[in-house]
């Protein structure tokens, strides 16, 4: 029963990710009062490029075809690591958060690969890009993820999301606010989301990830784009286990589950307001804006780490 | 039975390299010298395994006492910390021999091939008996011989003027680093009866403070100079780049270790921890090299400096390593110091076997190319697919990804650095875990760093002609490589096949310890990772797909070339531009004519890197010998009778210092 949840969580997280998409797209053309697509729209899409063909060029080798591949399998299982309806998940271990970012790192370094192999200037161009923004942003992310371990005093994400259900809501401390405010910067710029990156651009000398996917085509650019999906949903999944748990199951019972699940839907539903939001109302930074962006969230992360140690005495 | 095996390999390894093999070198004159020379190589590297394998089952470890041979107290002896470095050597020797034996056959005569292969197992020699010395005596001929006869693998290739004064600062820096060491070993003479390694431990406790921390610093900065500790570095992206790349291989992958070794030996097994502030000065320290290791490997495009520089990069992550394991140690925390110290252990050896197989794969890249500028490359994934994987192995491992060796070794620091949380003090507590952030961002950077190196050699069009012609390297080169591939796969997906060794060891070093539970945990959760994510993939390959080779859109041109690629500098150019304050760019324009500039026929760009920092540091010193030396050659007149002078008043001087000693 407890691994049927685990799996289902897991499940949750990969078949739900392309709809988390579709409410996205959908709020953000009514805020622009636009008709808009169906929530439905990327299901749809993917299963267009999985019947298409793949379209190679003559000098690219072996990884241009597996770095999708890859990418996808990198993103399944990290979607096993984030609890989703209650305090466990598939894959659970100390220190399972490094784990987390540095799978999230397997993904995009294959993916940038796949790039390169392209052989024209834009793939360079956005895998160039890609490695300052990742590169940058991996230290904010471990650093807010730290906090939050050593504040909980555990290691692996269900255990910290564990402790933090026994809370109180109105018991949140300072390390809470400075983790979730440096994550949330973190989130955006992973998954190149505005005011780092705009996924729907069609100029491509403003693209970052886009850059990196235009010589894909079918089912590659299908699996990619189910695996940008997942890593959305991962992430917006571990922002509310981290930092807003409550409503999921304490025991595992099919009522307590659904329950969970509904009030994880909520969430996710807030959560997707708050990006359509803020995607419709800001502008995307220069690229060298970029940096500065992520030194703020690192700054914040540092200082959550330094409140750690100051709250204990 | 088992002990006197282990004895009989240790000595056939000693001898052979040592002495059999330079000897049939020299002697014989035929082809099938030097073939016999190789077989003798690899079985004595065999040997060397099983010895190092051995002393981790079984105690007492194998000794080998010389000194009715030796004029000093000579002796060598595998005890645990020994027998792993005996492994790294060995294990990582195996492979670069096969890997050497096509490679210098190519474009070399018989009499030079000779010279390289006696000096070559000269060099694996020296490192061996470096690792396994007990006596000071040995440890010090051993690290003397090892920089002698790196050099002489460096000068036998050829020697420029350039070359010649590379291998002069490597041999200066290198001597200095010497002296330090010298030094650690002569401040225990006054409170130890000899330079037996038994009598040093012995003495390591019971002396003054003082003294202990003279030791500990002069260790710090001889091993350090070896190991390439910035500023200490500066002979090492000169000395590593310039050797064939087998030795490249050896002198990254194994000599520097041999400085981890040996920091090791003194700071936790002689000293049992230093003073309190030593784990936060070494984690400066350490933090500062990764920082800028890799920012400078990152802004290179020749293949072989990049990788020296990384090399740096990598000795920052294991003195990190290290020093949390002082920092825990001056605590009392015997667990957290295991756990750190391991972390470091484990990256030394992922290391050694990474960086080994990415200077040989330069080595593959520059025998079918004739070239290790990354911005002449390109393509050669479809020309050279067998090297590709190996380098890509290597790129993946080195980048600390999931699933391949550098990973495991950097999630057991970052869960060292985690555990300084629960120390007690506020300066570890926010120290320690902050220097997570350090290392997310020095594993940031090696990514993108390694990105751009697979990315730009091994994938997209060829950048040149000859990248162009280059052709798939020979059987052994590809053995040697794919073997130290397997070994980073085989640690990455299986850690707790050398973790439960290294835990081992490290209760030797760290009295008190018991056995982390992060060693066990990471060994239980990879394997389920890599099921999921090979399943995963196989499952992706599998399903049935159309394929069409088709051109890449070219925005409406006739064909895309080569030249429209991002190549090396540009792919770094954000990086440097946003750390612009630590490389300080030398830019130069010019436009000709000068006097339009508005409608110049043709423009020249420049730039490069600046050292100003090292200049700041070094030139002050250099100015100040070479003004001491200029006065002390008024001493020189060249006159016979006043140097007699001199050779009488240094009599007169003696004897009467003789007298007031009595």
């Amino acid at each position: 029963m407890r691994i049927a949840a685990d799996i289902l969580q897991a499940l949750i997280l990969i078949l739900g990710a392309p709809l988390v998409r579709g409410i996205i797209a959908r709020l953000k053309s009514r805020l622009q009062r636009r008709r808009g697509a169906s929530i439905w729209r990327p299901y749809g899409e993917i299963l267009k490029l999985f019947r298409k063909e793949n379209l190679v060029a003559p000098t690219s080798s072996a990884v241009f075809r597996l770095a999708p591949v890859l990418l996808f399998s990198s993103m399944v299982s990290v979607a096993a690591f984030v609890p989703v309806v209650h305090a466990s998940a598939l894959l659970r271990s100390g220190g399972d958060f490094f784990l987390f970012v540095y799978l999230l790192a397997f993904g995009r370094f294959f993916l940038s690969l796949g790039a390169l192999d392209g052989g024209s200037a834009f793939g360079g161009m956005g895998a160039s890009r890609e490695a300052l923004v990742s590169s940058l942003a991996e230290a904010p992310f471990l650093l807010s993820l730290a906090a939050v371990a050593i504040l909980a005093s555990r290691a692996d994400i269900a255990g910290i999301v564990a402790w933090t259900l026994q809370q109180s809501v109105f018991n949140i401390s300072a390390v809470h606010i400075l983790a979730f405010t440096s994550l949330a910067m973190v989130t955006v710029a992973e998954t190149g989301r505005m005011p780092v990156d705009n996924p729907t651009t069609h100029l491509e000398l403003t693209m970052i990830h886009e850059g990196m996917v235009l010589e894909y085509s079918g089912p590659s650019l299908a699996l990619i784009e189910w695996s940008s999906a997942i890593k959305l949903h991962s992430m917006l999944a571990l922002l509310i286990a981290l930092f807003c748990p409550w409503g999921m199951a304490y025991r595992v019972s099919v009522w307590q589950l659904l329950l969970a699940l509904a009030v994880y839907c909520a969430k996710v539903t807030f959560l997707a307001i708050l990006v359509s939001v803020i995607e419709s109302s800001m502008a995307k930074l220069r690229m060298y804006l970029v940096p500065d962006f992520l030194g703020v969230a690192s700054a914040v992360g540092a200082l959550a780490v330094i409140f750690t140690a100051l709250a204990k005495r | 039975m088992l002990i006197r095996l282990a004895g009989a390999a240790f000595i056939f390894l000693i001898t052979a390299l040592g002495g059999l093999v330079p000897l049939i070198l020299i002697i014989g004159r035929a082809k099938v010298a030097r073939r016999l020379a190789i077989v003798l190589i690899l079985a004595a590297n065999t040997a060397g395994c099983l010895v190092a394998v051995f002393s981790f089952l079984q105690e007492p470890a194998p000794r080998l006492v010389l000194h009715w041979v030796t004029p000093f107290y000579f002796s060598l002896a595998a005890d645990r910390l020994s027998a792993f470095f005996l492994l790294l050597v060995c294990a990582v020797a195996v492979p670069v021999t096969i890997f050497a034996v096509p490679y210098f056959d190519l474009h070399r005569s018989e009499q030079r091939r000779r010279w390289i292969w006696a000096f070559f197992s000269l060099f694996l020699f020296s490192m061996i008996v470096v690792v396994t010395a007990s006596s000071g005596f040995a440890f010090l001929a051993g690290w003397e011989l090892m920089t002698l006869v790196s050099a002489a693998l460096i000068l036998i290739e050829g020697d420029s003027p350039e070359r010649r004064h590379n291998v002069f600062i490597y041999l200066l820096m290198m001597h200095v680093g010497a002296a330090a060491v010298a030094a650690c070993f002569f401040l225990f003479l006054p409170y130890s009866h000899g330079l037996d390694f038994e009598a040093i431990r012995a003495a390591g406790a019971s002396m003054p403070g003082g003294i202990r921390t003279m030791v500990f610093l002069s260790a710090f900065v001889g091993f350090g100079a070896k190991a390439g500790i910035i500023p200490l570095h500066l002979w090492l992206p000169r000395a590593h780049p310039i050797a064939p790349s087998p030795v490249s291989a050896l002198m990254s992958g194994i000599m520097l270790k041999t400085a981890v070794y040996g920091f090791i030996r003194f700071a936790f097994d002689f000293l049992g921890g230093g003073p309190w502030w030593a784990g936060y000065v070494v984690l400066l320290v350490a933090a500062v090299t990764g920082l800028l290791g890799i920012l400078y490997a990152i802004a290179e495009h020749d293949l072989k400096r990049l990788l020296a520089y990384s090399s740096i990069e990598n000795i920052g992550i294991i003195f990190l390593g290290l020093g949390t394991s002082l920092i825990f140690l001056t605590h009392g925390a015997a667990l957290g110091a295991a756990l750190a110290l391991i972390g470091a252990l484990l990256h030394a050896f992922n290391h050694a076997l990474f960086k080994s197989l990415l200077f040989l794969g330069a080595g593959t890249i520059s025998t079918s190319t004739h070239s290790v500028d990354l911005n002449e490359l390109g393509g050669l994934q479809r020309r050279m697919p067998f090297t590709g994987v190996a380098v890509l192995v290597g790129c993946c491992s080195i980048a600390g990804l999931p699933l391949f060796n550098g990973f495991i070794s950097e999630w057991l620091i970052f869960r060292s650095f985690l555990a300084g949380s629960s120390l007690v003090g506020t300066k570890a507590q926010i120290i320690l875990p902050l220097m997570v952030g350090i290392l997310a961002l020095i594993g940031g950077l090696a990514a993108a760093c390694f990105v751009k190196t697979f990315g730009v050699a091994f994938l997209g069009r060829p950048r040149s002609a000859r990248a162009e012609r280059a052709e798939e390297a020979p059987f052994g080169m590809r053995v040697g490589m794919w073997l130290l591939g397997a070994g980073c796969v085989f640690i990455g997906i299986l850690p707790g096949f050398v973790l439960r060794p290294l835990v081992s060891l490290v209760q030797v070093l760290v009295p008190g310890a018991g056995v982390p539970e992060e060693t066990l945990s990471i060994a239980r959760i990879i394997p389920w990772i890599a099921a999921i994510v090979i399943g995963t993939s196989a499952v992706a390959v599998l399903i049935k797909r159309r394929e069409r080779i088709t051109r890449t859109w070219a925005c409406g041109l006739p064909e895309l070339s080569s030249r429209m690629q991002y190549t090396s500098t540009v792919f770094s150019k954000p990086i440097r531009f946003i750390f612009a304050q630590v490389y300080r760019p030398d830019r130069k324009v010019e436009r000709l004519p000068s006097d339009q500039p508005y409608f110049p026929v043709s423009v020249s760009y420049r730039s490069v890197r600046t050292t100003s920092y090292e200049r700041a540091l070094y030139r002050p010193f250099v100015e100040s010998v070479v003004s001491l030396a200029h006065r002390l050659r008024r001493l020189q007149t060249g006159n016979i009778q006043v140097y007699l002078l001199y050779v009488f008043l240094a009599l007169v001087s003696l004897l009467a210092l003789l007298r007031f000693e009595r």
